[in-house]
């Protein structure tokens, strides 16, 4: 039997006592998941709020110097660089 | 299907059922080996499409400016990308979820659409840098861009459209293998074996010291192993397979097997770097690299080096393209699943397709910026990683969706807030290079 013929599934119905049967992810029942969309947003400590404020105001700076730079290379403040 | 059958497909053995697709095995061993390859995939694929066309030409560069002295870089990093995957394969088996959906359902709009709108930009960017680096290896091979180009982005379309998941998997990870010749190039090329052992298990700053180039470049290595779009991506992959409970161990073997070869292969970029540089080759980018060094190595290790660069662009483009893909229709609440025909998930397929054909577009335009546009994508990747894996930090310590199997151990923590900070770190300097370009010594 060929790699691929061996690795390709067919229907199982009867599985003898010490044998496996391997399931591809995709062909198996869907497993129950956490259902997160009834959790709402993360509970955070008011230091963790803080870090994140903190980080988005770092993120927005940094967003304005990299738009300040690219437009410093295209030559928006009347120089460029070669 | 009842719950028998997913005993038997984790359990594996003792039941009789009411008929499932698989494959019946006498060992524990072969049980465990075809369990590995079914789950193979969204590890191997995440880690070697991250050696994509950037990737290539800062590993070369890395070899032709520092030689081999810069790889024990690589094996440190080797760790740091398992670890951060690692985290993505338990939220994404734990959940089924994308990591957009849970940004926006954890922390709320405002970082969902900055998180979003941040990994389109930077996705978009990298994939017209993809195109480049095709249209580039292209023209070395006198095969016309305006030909060549199209012709790729209607391959990787295809690729996608055929609704069937395994179908694009084992294409792609096929592709992955082929990456795998960057070892065959670097062992022609005959580098020292013990230099190279030296090189990489032994610390260093090469020869010249510590200069703004130097820190440019290893910012650039880090961001170029670690990158945002990788954590989006690996957790959609897997959502999108359906992996299970019970395989988690089988997919932290696969992204830490991708892992050892994203960086094996790393590696070898810098040792052809390292070639051109010792026969005093100086180059652009890795297609004129492969051009010049034909006269030490020979036609065969040019034209591979320069299928790899293609190679490796398009396992970026597939693999970025989808990431933004997932992302737009997990946060749009579209279907979303490779597994659908296009009929069914028409926003996905079209989100993607719209992707690649624009970056394919853009490298056609003569004189499109691309030096701002390869910039633009180091620069905005490095500042959306910190903060990219902070949230998969938070939602890895988070008990409501993780339960206390799955949740982050203590030393999880210090591991990923140590590269959390060395990540932040990197990034201000890479800031504060923007700002002062005269920060270190030039060199």
């Amino acid at each position: 039997m060929s790699v691929m013929g061996f690795l390709r599934p067919t229907m199982v119905t009867e599985v003898p006592d010490d044998h496996f049967v391997v399931v591809h992810p995709l062909d198996d029942v869907p497993e129950q998941k956490v259902d997160t969309s009834t959790l709402g947003p993360m509970p955070m400590t008011a230091s963790v709020k803080i870090s994140l404020m903190a980080l988005r105001g770092y993120l927005l700076l940094m967003m304005l110097l990299v738009l300040y730079h690219v437009m410093d290379l295209a030559g928006a403040f009347g120089r460029h660089i070669h | 299907m009842s719950d028998e059958v997913l005993t038997v497909s984790t359990a594996g053995n003792e039941a009789t059922l009411p008929g499932v697709r698989g494959r019946v095995v006498r060992t524990k061993w072969m049980h465990s080996l075809l369990t590995f390859l079914a789950v193979l995939g969204p590890g191997l694929i995440v880690m070697v499409a991250d050696n994509d066309a950037g990737a290539v030409s800062t590993y070369v560069q890395s070899g032709a400016q520092y030689g081999t002295r810069l790889l024990w870089l690589l094996l440190l990093l080797l760790p740091c990308t398992y670890f951060i995957q690692e985290m993505v394969v338990r939220l994404g088996i734990a959940t089924g979820k994308g990591h957009a959906a849970m940004i926006y359902q954890r922390f709320g709009s405002w970082w969902g659409l900055f998180s979003l709108v941040d990994l389109q930009l930077v996705n978009f960017l990298t994939l017209v840098t993809e195109f480049a680096a095709i249209s580039l290896a292209l023209s070395h091979m006198n095969i016309a861009p305006k030909v060549g180009v199209p012709l790729a982005a209607l391959g990787l379309v295809i690729m996608v459209l055929t609704g069937s998941y395994r179908r694009w998997e084992r294409v792609t990870v096929l592709l992955c293998l082929l990456d795998l010749s960057w070892i065959y190039v670097a062992l022609k090329l005959k580098p020292s074996m013990g230099l190279l052992a030296h090189d990489t298990f032994v610390p260093g700053i090469p020869a010249g010291g510590l200069t703004g180039n130097l820190m440019f470049l290893v910012i650039a290595i880090v961001g170029t192993t670690i990158a945002p779009w990788q954590l989006f991506f690996q957790q959609s992959c897997i959502a999108d397979k359906r992996l299970r409970y019970a395989d988690v161990k089988w997919a932290r073997l696969d992204t830490f097997l991708g892992a050892c070869i994203t960086i094996s292969v790393a590696a070898c970029m810098m040792i052809a770097g390292n070639a051109a540089r010792i026969h005093g080759i100086n180059f652009l980018d890795p297609a004129q690299m492969a051009n010049d060094l034909h006269t030490v190595t020979g036609e065969m290790i040019r034209s591979l080096i320069l299928l790899l660069m293609i190679n490796a662009a398009v396992l970026g483009s597939t693999a970025i393209s989808l990431s933004s893909s997932w992302a737009y229709g997990e946060v749009r609440g579209w279907p979303h699943s490779l597994e659908m025909p296009v009929r069914k998930a028409k926003g996905f397929y079209l989100t993607y397709v719209a992707c690649v054909v624009a970056a394919a577009a853009l490298v056609l335009i003569p004189g499109a910026p691309l030096q701002l546009i390869i910039l633009g994508v180091q620069v905005l990747a490095g500042i959306m990683l910190p903060s990219a894996i902070i949230f998969l930090q938070l939602l890895l310590n988070d008990k409501q969706v993780l339960g206390d199997q799955y949740v982050n151990r203590t030393w999880n923590n210090w591991v990923n807030w140590t590269i959390i900070v060395l990540l932040f770190g990197l990034s201000l300097i890479l800031a504060a290079q923007v700002v002062a370009p005269n920060l270190f010594p030039a060199g």
